[in-house]
């Protein structure tokens, strides 16, 4: 009658709850996929360095806090009080004193003469008639490397010729043995030692190749060279003559610490090779035209007939302006360049790998024969000297195209002219009858402060450089294959009093 | 009064120039140095680096000579200390809290 059942449950729905859900609607995104890369580096050199500041009351310069004047340091004004009168009066009276008038102390040796320490021979190149064409003193000051070939043949000279290094510093100089000859297929024209890295050296050939040796290789010292590629110095082969090169220097390159070799020949092209070590060559980076028709002011030269290219002689760098140069040709301009001009040069394309550009900026007066050396002044931005066949010596300001001052060195030929790296106001000239004279600035008289013969019979003195580091040393190049390493006077090396005023006073004047 | 005390605050800084201009308008004064007791320069009409490098320097020589001057004669003291070189002259006047840096160049 009872059973058990189990019933359905049931539901009642809600009449006034409705549903929460709206209208949905679903969106997604996702970024494009990220790219990722890896990477390592290793610093090959670690530098550890720490800073702190100095505790608050240490600090030297101290800005006052805005809207309030900080009190002067304490006992300041009356510090001043106590010794203005006593500084002052000893101002005045030590300004009219005359009291070390002509005193002079001589804290080291001096030496009152001039004489020729060493003359370094090589009999080899001697006997077959080298010359000495350009010399260079390594940067540390002790080992000179002479360049032989010949600066008085006309045609192309396929003479062997040699490089030659002395170290001065060594006990056993031998001045007839040098400590290393390189021996080189071509006349060298030009030579120039690494700024920083003491075993290169740079040449300039007469064939138009620019060589890269490297002193500390004990086979095949060449290091990189350019080779007779279309780059090299070289004009295009139906005129039948080459290039040669007569300039090479070392400039900074475009990364920090790099050193390019740039060198100017007598095709009016002046070019800026790196160096490639690994391949043993010279890429050419960067490259300068000189045309006639480009260089500003040129109304007295357009009378010339013949080749457009401007022919260079003789460069100069700029010690204070690291985008300036100076360019010296073979028919007498002096002109300035810039090595970041943009203009390109009006130059027929010769194959090169780089277009060339126009670097002339300026234009000086022009000499009446090739330019045979530059060399812009080390204690005055605007200053720099010239010299030409005509036996003149210019001093010129970068400023004015017309000379500040006209000095006569010799009747014949000036081949070399450097400013002392001591003395403002003195610089030495190398002269075609074999003598050097160095003049002095600071004297009344515009005759030589002395004169130094080299004994070679009146063949002429082809380059002369300073020692960069021992201030009384001057290494003399001649055309009969020595060099003259010469020991300078005190009063040809040590600085005057006043040098650097009266220098600043000379470039101040205008010419009349 | 805190408009008083802002007064002579800038009446005595404008005493300190003044004095300085009478100095720095000798004849062939190239540069004035104020060095405080610890060696610190606080007043210079030279450029920064040369006025750290002619501060220390002088510093160290102005203690040694004064301790020169006390050691041979322990009641004299340094008043005036002059060095005189090639190009220029450089008088130092010293005093217990403060030195007087002044470079001329009598030629000038």
């Amino acid at each position: 009658m009872f059973t058990d059942e189990t019933l359905d449950a049931l539901g009642v729905e809600s009449l006034w709850r409705k549903s929460q859900q709206f209208a949905q609607e679903s969106r997604g995104c996702q970024t494009r996929p990220v790219h990722t890369a890896e990477a390592e580096i290793q610093p090959l050199l670690n530098a550890d360095n720490g800073t702190q500041t100095d505790p608050q009351d240490h600090l030297i310069y101290q800005l006052p806090p805005k809207g309030e004047l900080r009190p002067e340091s304490p006992g300041l004004r009356d510090f001043l009080h106590r010794v203005e009168d006593m500084v002052v009066k000893e101002l005045a009276s030590n300004a009219k004193s005359h009291a070390f008038d002509g005193f002079d102390v001589n804290w080291e040796d001096q030496n009152e003469t001039v004489s020729c320490i060493h003359c370094l021979q090589h009999p080899s190149a001697q006997e077959k008639g080298l010359q000495v064409t350009s010399i260079s003193w390594s940067c540390t000051g002790s080992v000179i490397a002479c360049a032989f070939g010949r600066v008085d043949d006309g045609d192309w000279s396929t003479e062997k010729s040699c490089v030659c290094t002395w170290n001065l510093d060594r006990r056993g100089l031998n001045p007839k043995r040098p400590d290393m000859v390189i021996d080189v297929a071509r006349p060298v024209m030009s030579l120039s030692f690494h700024p920083s890295q003491p075993s290169l050296i740079a040449g300039g050939l007469y064939s138009g190749e620019v060589v890269v040796w490297d002193t500390n290789r004990t086979q095949d010292l060449i290091l990189a060279q350019t080779g007779m590629s279309t780059d090299t110095h070289r004009e295009p082969v139906y005129q039948r003559s080459e290039q040669v090169c007569f300039q090479v220097a070392w400039v900074p390159g475009p990364r920090r610490g790099e050193m390019v070799v740039l060198s100017a020949g007598s095709g009016g092209r002046v070019l800026l090779w790196t160096v490639d070590s690994d391949e043993g060559r010279l890429v050419l980076s960067a490259g300068f035209a000189l045309i006639r028709q480009q260089v500003p002011h040129n109304s007295a030269l357009s009378k010339n007939r013949g080749s457009s290219n401007v022919g260079v002689t003789s460069l100069a760098l700029s010690p204070w302006d690291l985008d300036t140069f100076l360019v010296g040709s073979e028919s007498g301009l002096v002109l300035k360049c810039s090595f970041s001009a943009q203009t390109l040069a009006a130059a027929p394309p010769d194959g090169e790998s780089v277009t060339l550009r126009a670097p002339a900026q300026f234009s000086f007066s022009p000499r009446g024969g090739p330019v045979h050396s530059l060399h812009c002044s080390p204690f005055h931005r605007n200053l720099f000297v010239s010299v030409g066949t005509d036996g003149l010596a210019h001093l010129h300001s970068l400023l004015q195209p017309d000379p500040l001052l006209s000095l006569r060195v010799s009747d014949s030929y000036v081949f070399g002219v450097r400013w002392s790296p001591t003395r403002p106001l003195l610089f030495a000239a190398a002269t075609g009858q074999g003598l050097v004279q160095i003049f002095d600035l600071g004297r009344k008289s515009l005759r030589p402060a002395a004169t130094l013969d080299q004994l070679t019979g009146g063949q002429p003195v082809y380059c002369l450089e300073f020692n960069p580091r021992r201030k009384d040393l001057l290494a003399v190049g001649n055309a009969d294959g020595s060099v003259n390493i010469w020991h300078l006077s005190t009063e040809l090396t040590e600085q005057g009093p006043r040098e650097t005023a009266k220098l600043e006073q000379l470039a101040n004047e205008v010419a009349e | 009064v805190t408009v008083l005390i802002h007064h002579c605050i800038l009446y005595k800084k404008a005493e300190v120039e003044e004095t300085l201009k009478r100095i720095q308008g000798q004849k062939g004064v190239q540069g004035i140095i104020i060095v405080n007791a610890e060696g610190i320069p606080i007043k210079t009409t030279l450029d920064n680096s040369s006025t750290v490098q002619y501060a220390g320097l002088i510093h160290q020589l102005v203690m040694k000579a004064r301790s020169t001057v006390r050691d041979i004669d322990p009641q004299n003291d340094l008043t005036f200390l002059r060095v005189r070189s090639k190009k220029n002259e450089i008088m130092i006047a010293p005093d217990k809290d403060y030195f007087l840096i002044v470079i001329q160049n009598p030629s000038d």
